[in-house]
């Protein structure tokens, strides 16, 4: 069964601010599905440009948010696609990231992509029910 | 393990098009079907589509239907999708098109800019529920 995960506050609505076709979450199968996450405020939803750095703080506030919504938790997640503007920020990205997954980081591949709207960064997550 | 991972069979000659011989077009492993990325082919031929990305989208979409068919899913079913384009400004044609396919409430999902091989301007992955 696809069950949908709604967004827990309005700003991770993003088709409704942005016209994404698409659900914030799907459960199924014991895994939670992630749509990308971006930085955006979680009530407003409003984009939260910045550094690397600010906007993943941005994102993973929001993905715990998500995944609690769900029933699940940061601790819980399995897999991890972390997709940079740059690679040169790499490192970046591992400082901020290590302090959200402190306890035995899930899987993870990291790669550089052009991600919406100019973001600097962008996750996309599976989460243990 | 109790449940091997199982090859699915392609419907059609040309959904096989754009994976063959290097993947699989999907693979049932547990409650999944895992789709690998689709780009647009002829269904008859398995001729390569170089079109709009509004178009290449329609494409794509239209093959997926069959292949997840195949393996005993639907569009229906997909609880995830992951769209690659050439270039994010697309990102609004593709999106249109792709609303036309997938149920309410839609799948979660990934749009992202990518370098795409031969041209392509549209490239979609997915992973749905078996049944």
């Amino acid at each position: 069964m696809r069950e949908v995960i709604a967004a827990p506050l309005p700003g991770l609505d993003l088709r409704r601010h942005y016209g994404h076709f698409q659900s914030p979450a799907i459960r199924a199968g014991g895994l939670i599905f992630c749509s990308g996450m971006i930085p955006v405020d979680p009530y407003s939803g409003e984009r939260r440009h910045g550094t690397l750095t600010s906007e993943a703080h941005v994102i993973f506030g929001n993905l715990k948010l998500l995944l609690e919504a769900a029933g699940s938790s940061l601790d819980r997640l399995v897999q991890v696609h972390a997709l940079i503007y740059d690679s040169i920020e790499y490192d970046v990205l591992n400082r901020v990231y290590r302090q959200y997954v402190a306890n035995g980081p899930p899987a993870r591949t990291v790669w550089t992509a052009q991600i919406e709207a100019g973001f600097k960064v962008q996750l996309d997550a599976i989460a243990a029910a | 393990m109790s449940q091997p991972r199982k090859v699915v069979a392609v419907p059609g000659p040309g959904a096989k098009g754009s994976t063959a011989p290097h993947a699989s077009p999907a693979v049932r492993g547990g409650a999944f079907v895992f789709v690998s990325g689709l780009t647009a082919v002829d269904p008859a031929t398995g001729q390569a589509v170089r079109d709009t990305t509004a178009r290449e989208t329609q494409r794509i979409l239209e093959n997926l239907k069959l292949i997840l068919e195949g393996a005993g899913s639907s569009l229906d079913s997909v609880v995830k999708v992951n769209v690659l384009l050439h270039s994010m400004l697309e990102a609004p044609n593709m999106n249109e098109v792709y609303a036309h396919f997938f149920p309410e409430p839609p799948p979660a999902r990934t749009v992202c800019g990518a370098r795409l091989p031969d041209g392509v301007k549209v490239m979609i992955e997915c992973t749905a529920l078996a049944s």
